[in-house]
């Protein structure tokens, strides 16, 4: 068997997902996990392990740097990768959001603005129905431009919606469901088609869905 | 300010020393492979007719392409695609020749927009072939042969996967369902990606649960033989049946040409689904993160040009192709590195100089004229 690469995202995603690799059976050792390197092997040394910003999932499993990856599917929907998508997994469940302040109310051109980090998703969703939009992109505490006079609503990932109640927000729509997923790169499907196939039974097998599909 | 010379344009680049060279050498290789194979060589022009690509390899290449305007307003491109050229040339300047015509050709295609993330070139060297006027199993086997052959020469052979599939079988269950245009290309979309969980919500929307999800697993079926039996108590419709089983016809003339080693079925391949008509395969190679080539039946293009009949061909990506073989040092592009003798114009009679040059070039040694001192030439 070759040995794969795994990207996974760090952060939000990052204990699941090694929650779930450990379930499936590939487990990084206690020692490697407490350390601060970014990239470890499993103890079968099967596996490789690469711990990245989870926008940059996508890039490394594109460009083949790693076999496969584990990111959540917005980072997906936002940045459209030529990539496979052969597994949803139970991880990282969110939801993809449009927000605004609780005694907003419609204007009158019709124009919204939108402060998001996930521009992508949010000009494609509001242009397939013909809404205008100006989209502004910050790169976080995306929950205060609203109250500050920044944009009508945002669009934003929620998982509880407190920070949003705390920020007088409130979910006007929701665009979509978000779970982590399984990545893997076109070129090593087929020339790892064996040890991929592995890893895929392994975590479908590892994925509990607590009977709901 | 002004701008620095040294800038070049986003996806654009030079080659040159051992790069250069490696190019030529896959170029020179491919080139004779098709033309042991009797396909003749092509020229298309650099700048056609806007019109001609959208007809052609279709509008989601064409709307990519760098455009502009002709002195009486039609719009031009700068070629995005050569099959569209070829397919024209076919269907117009060739019509009265006997079938079927051969051609191969080594151009660069050029994208205004960039083609994934990983793609990063705007110019992209192609080198392919196309078999015009048969649809038969021995041209579908034919040009898959040569394509073997290149990778065979390039000593690329043991680390190559090429992946077979018909894209009947999904146009024959996406006709079942009755889908329109719009969410065919979403159903492609989702088998293109392999989510088997997408597949079968999609699917549930038009058609019992069961063969929803027997039909995401059908996609996600890839493998060698063994991969028919399931995919047959599946398929259920007669167009995806005849599909399937021409397709398995290729496999047994493939694995009883002992050649099963280097193919895979592959069901969910899907790419370019309204483009392609009946065999496409995808060419994939150990250290190449992408594909390093494609190809495929397009039996309804040359209708566009008024000449309805079938056609298959396939493309190489020259520049991933030398990248690969240039990072590994590859025997066969090594093997052409040269050496020169050089000749000295130090203190010497330019006459006498060019003369010994002459001599050895007549004889076929390469030389290289040291020009430091040209200065204190005699004359």
């Amino acid at each position: 068997m070759r040995e794969l690469i795994i990207a996974i995202a760090k952060g939000r995603l990052q204990a699941e997902a090694l929650e779930l690799l450990s379930r499936a059976g590939i487990c990084a050792n206690g020692d490697s996990r407490e350390s601060r390197r970014l990239a470890i092997r499993d103890e079968s040394g099967q596996y490789k392990l690469l711990f990245v910003k989870p926008n940059d999932v996508p890039v490394y499993v594109e460009h083949g740097i790693a076999d496969c990856g584990i990111v959540g599917r917005d980072v997906l929907l936002e940045f459209e990768p030529d990539v496979l998508q052969p597994l949803t997994l139970n991880i990282g469940r969110c939801q993809i959001i449009v927000a605004a302040p609780e005694a907003a109310t419609p204007s009158a051109s019709g124009m919204l603005t939108i402060a998001t980090k996930h521009s992508h998703i949010a000009a494609k969703h509001f242009r397939s129905r013909g809404q205008p939009v100006e989209i502004i992109e910050l790169s976080g505490s995306v929950e205060l431009a609203p109250g500050l006079g920044l944009s009508d609503c945002i669009v934003d990932l929620v998982q509880t919606g407190t920070t949003l109640r705390d920020n007088g927000l409130k979910i006007v729509e929701v665009i979509t469901d978000s779970m982590g997923r399984l990545i893997v790169n076109r070129a090593s499907y087929q020339l790892k088609a064996t040890s991929i196939a592995t890893l895929i039974a392994a975590l479908r097998q590892a994925t509990d869905w607590g009977g709901a599909t | 300010m002004s701008e620095s010379i040294a800038r070049i344009p986003n996806g654009m680049r030079y080659y040159c020393n051992s790069e250069a060279k490696a190019r030529r050498e896959v170029e020179t290789i491919a080139m004779s492979v098709f033309a042991g194979w009797s396909y003749e060589e092509i020229t298309t022009p650099t700048i056609d007719y806007y019109s001609l690509f959208n007809k052609g390899i279709g509008n989601t290449l064409a709307d990519k392409a760098f455009k502009f305007a002709d002195a009486d307003g039609r719009i031009l491109t700068v070629r995005p695609d050569v099959t569209s050229g070829v397919a024209r040339a076919a269907a117009t300047l060739c019509a009265n020749r006997a079938r079927p015509l051969r051609f191969s050709y080594v151009a660069s295609v050029f994208r205004q927009k960039q083609q994934s993330h990983a793609e990063w070139r705007r110019e992209i060297t192609q080198i392919g072939c196309e078999l015009i006027g048969r649809n038969s199993r021995v041209a579908d086997l034919e040009v898959l042969l040569i394509a073997l052959e290149i990778f065979r020469q390039l000593e690329l052979e043991h680390d190559l996967v090429i992946t077979l599939n018909n894209v009947e079988i999904l146009k024959g269950i996406a006709d079942g369902l009755q889908l329109d245009p719009n969410s065919r290309e979403e159903l492609r979309r989702l088998v293109d990606s392999r989510n088997a969980q997408d597949i079968t919500a999609f699917l549930q929307l038009y058609t019992p649960r069961e063969d929803a999800s027997a039909f995401a697993r059908l996609v996600q079926l890839s493998g060698k033989e063994e991969v028919f039996g399931p995919a047959q108590r599946i398929i259920t419709n007669p167009r995806s049946l005849a599909a399937l089983d021409r397709l398995q016809v290729l496999w047994q003339t493939i694995q009883s040409l002992d050649l099963a080693e280097r193919f895979e079925i592959d069901l969910g391949n899907v790419s370019q689904l309204d483009y392609y008509t009946g065999l496409t395969f995808t060419i994939y190679v150990r250290g190449a993160g992408a594909a390093l080539g494609s190809g495929g039946r397009y039996d309804d293009l040359l209708a566009n040009f008024g000449k309805s009949e079938p056609a298959i061909g396939f493309v190489l990506n020259l520049d991933a192709l030398s990248d690969l073989l240039s990072a590994r040092s590859n025997r066969v592009v090594e093997a052409r590195r040269q050496t020169w003798e050089t000749i000295s114009s130090v203190d010497r009679d330019s006459l006498e100089l060019f003369r010994e040059a002459l001599r050895k070039r007549e004889i076929g040694k390469c030389i290289r004229i040291d020009m430091n001192e040209v200065g204190t030439c005699a004359n």
